[in-house]
């Protein structure tokens, strides 16, 4: 007898989101992902100055605040044919890699560690043994065996008083939880350390931005930094320094400890790389540009289909056409008017709401299709887009991965086992482990290219009369992000964001092919659905984060989520 | 860990929370900025506008003497009315007091932060009960006269705890950035132009 279960809405996640699944002999059988939020930003967009729509761009979420501010200047120049100058592009990358390693540590242990980690089994473990576990694989400090225990005191405490506060809710116990006392305690601890790296990534956004969240730096055309090494007050070789050092600082903990952490986790639940595949389609956009006109890139950009790796096809720089031409966001089953795609350029936004019909319309997500097909967007894109086309950083820590994971279990692990839930996990802390160095080696970028000569940081726009069309592209924490804007007379005339959750979280189409979250979900396990944990770790693979793929946020929200069985 | 890199933090934190499109949620925001404007609260004092950063609220809170929030709060009254709540009224009276949309970020923040020893000393809320928070409306004409209030508690309570506040001769520019709030709830071609002129001077000439 096949079982409905609906979370609603599922939490540890950012903004709200509802998931249904049908469960037939333990595993499932259907599903649908629900957005319980209407997204109506880009209405007020339209008629205002395109050179401070990124103000009001980077409050569609109140956590990646920047990467809308990013892609909101990087779409008016793109319909401006704008350069920029080449310190802009550095500082805005180091805003951008900062931004991303503070995003990656947040899912890591914050959101989605709690699906694989038992902290109640904490007070069992033996914290000598967790931190010999722990001196064979990583150089990381913060392991040793005092460290250690005194986290395990710290958790004792809290089973003790039997007031396990936010941690109350989570499925312990759950057969799905396999890891010894000795790892959980490990990457508790690691849970507990990462509050002070989000702090320093937060502190590098701060200092280049003028403010976190919601920088102030930017502008069309380039960035608000001045530049004057003999100036006390403004970007100088002391606030350089202070940078880099910042992000030295959080290397050892991403590349010694996330990283570690993940495969660690990923070896001992191997069983994960066979679940959770979905939507085998890839995109991924360039970005970190290494000149002022965008010819070069430090992340690559590519499109892979059905999950064949040698089929990728890059894309070289943000002028290429066929991704201009191909993406399309379909209405047919989400809470708008009409029927079938539109072009961005040509989008609307006209609500239109019927209730939760599972054959009908169903969520206030929109299905972005790229050539008719829905697309997979995130670090795991961006990963497999890289290991296809040869980018060296890529394959340098995708094969130390593998061959951790692969040790940690017993055989092999291919890379072709990435296209899954965990390997979702492994690459955002590949994705980071790079960014990690790509973050120290643009300090040296800019630096050097300072000591030059060059201080430029702005090139002022000028607006033609006649429409024109733009867009931004970014390859943000949680995948591909665009802003699709038309400019008419000064003003923006149209405006639309198509972004990383709403390709992941898309609903059917016309065609009635289901979107990444819904396919992933397809004979996940679910040993017991009053328990769904298994779900959950498939949806959190994906870092949802629905806040900015429907806008307004419930002002009366609930906490808790409820889990239904019918 | 060490801290030994970084920027020096301030002691106290100021934090205005809330989403500027929904109409008074957007409250903390204005309110943190109008106090900003008006007063210098001397190098102790960190005031930031967060909007809704979720889980992104604990390394404002880490470590500090003193967080004041200023929010919209759910609680049954007069729309306009503001009130100081202690830490301890948020966690007992948890059912009757919640925070307009941020509270998850905010227990759970505040958990962890216990956890690694790093709450905050004292946490005080200054919140005030919004009229209404629909999207796209702007701060309601009640609301809008609280915040006046609501930045006189602020002062009082900082002046209280001996933190110098004064009041500025001339208004000053919220940490030197383009008001947000006030583009948005003005929003009149008048507060555009004088946006770009402070920042690029009028290009379009």
């Amino acid at each position: 007898m096949a079982k409905r279960v609906t979370i609603d809405p599922v939490t540890r996640i950012e903004g709200h989101l509802r998931i249904d699944v049908e469960v037939d002999s333990g595993s499932v059988q259907k599903a649908w992902a629900c957005c319980t939020m209407w997204r109506g930003i880009e209405t007020i967009l339209r008629g205002r100055d395109p050179r401070e729509g990124w103000v009001f761009a980077q409050r569609f979420c109140g956590v990646c605040t920047t990467v809308h501010a990013m892609a909101s200047v990087r779409a008016v120049e793109d319909a401006l044919h704008l350069e920029i100058p080449a310190n802009a592009q550095y500082i805005r990358n180091l805003i951008l890699i900062a931004h991303a390693l503070h995003d990656h540590i947040v899912h890591f242990y914050h959101l989605s560690a709690l699906d694989w980690v038992d902290i109640t089994t904490i007070p069992k473990a033996d914290s000598a043994r967790a931190a010999s576990l722990a001196d064979g694989i990583s150089s990381w400090p913060g392991n040793s065996h005092r460290e250690l225990e005194l986290v395990q005191d710290k958790v004792k405490g809290l089973v003790a008083s039997g007031q396990l506060g936010i941690f109350a809710h989570g499925y312990w116990g759950h057969p799905a939880m396999r890891l010894s006392p000795e790892m959980n305690l490990l990457l508790f601890a690691h849970y507990l350390q990462a509050l002070e790296f989000q702090r320093k990534s937060n502190q590098i956004v701060g200092i280049l931005g003028g403010k976190t969240p919601h920088i102030q730096n930017l502008a069309v055309g380039g960035v608000m930094n001045a530049i004057n090494l003999n100036s006390l007050a403004t970007m100088n070789m002391d606030r350089l320094e202070m940078l880099k050092s910042l992000f030295q600082d959080v290397v050892p903990f991403v590349q010694q400890a996330y990283f570690v952490d993940a495969c660690l986790l990923a070896g001992s639940y191997p069983e994960w790389f066979k679940y959770g595949r979905g939507v085998a389609n890839y995109l991924a956009v360039p970005d970190l540009p290494l000149d002022a006109q965008a010819t070069k890139f430090d992340l690559p950009g590519g499109l892979i289909m059905n999950g064949n790796l040698a089929s990728v096809r890059p894309i070289p720089d943000w002028h290429d056409k066929p991704i201009r031409a191909a993406v399309a966001e379909d209405v047919t089953h989400a809470w708008y008017q009409g029927n079938g795609a539109l072009k961005p350029w040509k989008g609307k936004t006209d609500p239109d709401y019927t209730d939760f019909q599972p054959e009908g319309k169903y969520s206030w997500v929109k299905a972005p299709r790229y050539d008719g097909s829905p697309m997979q967007v995130g670090p795991l894109s961006n990963i497999l887009v890289g290991y296809a086309t040869g980018h060296a950083a890529t394959r340098k820590w995708t094969d130390a991965a593998l061959e951790r994971i692969s040790s940690v279990h017993g055989s092999r692990v291919p890379v072709e086992d990435l296209q899954s839930t965990m390997g979702r996990y492994v690459s955002r802390a590949i994705r980071s482990a790079m960014l990690s160095d790509v973050g120290v080696k643009h300090c040296q970028l800019l630096t050097e290219n300072i000591l030059r000569g060059d201080a430029a940081t702005y090139n002022p726009p000028q607006f033609p009369q006649q429409e024109v069309e733009g867009v931004g592209l970014h390859e943000a924490p949680r995948g591909t992000l665009s802003h699709w804007v038309v400019i008419e007379k000064g003003v923006f005339s149209n405006y639309q964001a198509v972004v990383p959750t709403t390709w992941n979280a898309s609903p059917r189409d016309e065609k009635d092919i289901p979107g990444p979250y819904e396919s992933s979900l397809l004979g996940n396990p679910v040993a017991d659905p009053s328990k769904p944990l298994e779900v959950l770790r498939t949806v959190h693979s994906f870092d949802p984060c629905m806040a900015c793929a429907c806008h307004t946020l419930d002002a009366r929200g609930r906490e808790i989520a409820q889990v239904k069985v019918l | 860990m060490s801290e030994s890199t970084g920027v020096a933090q301030r002691r106290v934190c100021v934090i205005g929370l809330g989403n500027v499109f929904l109409g008074d949620d957007g409250f903390g925001c204005l309110a943190v900025e109008v106090l900003c404007r008006e007063y210098d609260c001397g190098p102790h004092v960190e005031v930031v506008d967060l909007g809704a950063p979720g889980l992104d609220l604990a390394p404002y809170l880490f470590g500090r003497d003193l967080v004041v929030l200023v929010d919209a709060v759910n609680v049954d009254g007069e729309p306009g009315t503001v009130q100081a709540y202690r830490e301890s009224d948020l966690v007992h009276s948890h059912a009757q007091l919640r925070l307009t949309d941020h509270d998850p970020g905010l227990q759970e923040s505040l958990a962890r932060l216990r956890l690694v020893g790093r709450a905050p000393a004292e946490l005080i809320v200054i919140g005030v009960i919004p009229e209404s928070c629909n999207f796209g409306e702007r701060i309601s004409p009640i609301v809008l006269r609280a915040t006046s209030m609501a930045v006189e508690k602020l002062v009082r309570l900082l002046q209280a705890r001996g933190f110098d506040c004064r009041k500025r001769s001339q208004p000053g520019q919220a940490d030197a950035s383009p008001v947000l709030s006030q583009l948005w709830r003005g929003s009149t071609p008048e507060t555009a132009r004088s946006f770009h002129a402070w920042r690029h001077g009028d290009l379009r000439r």
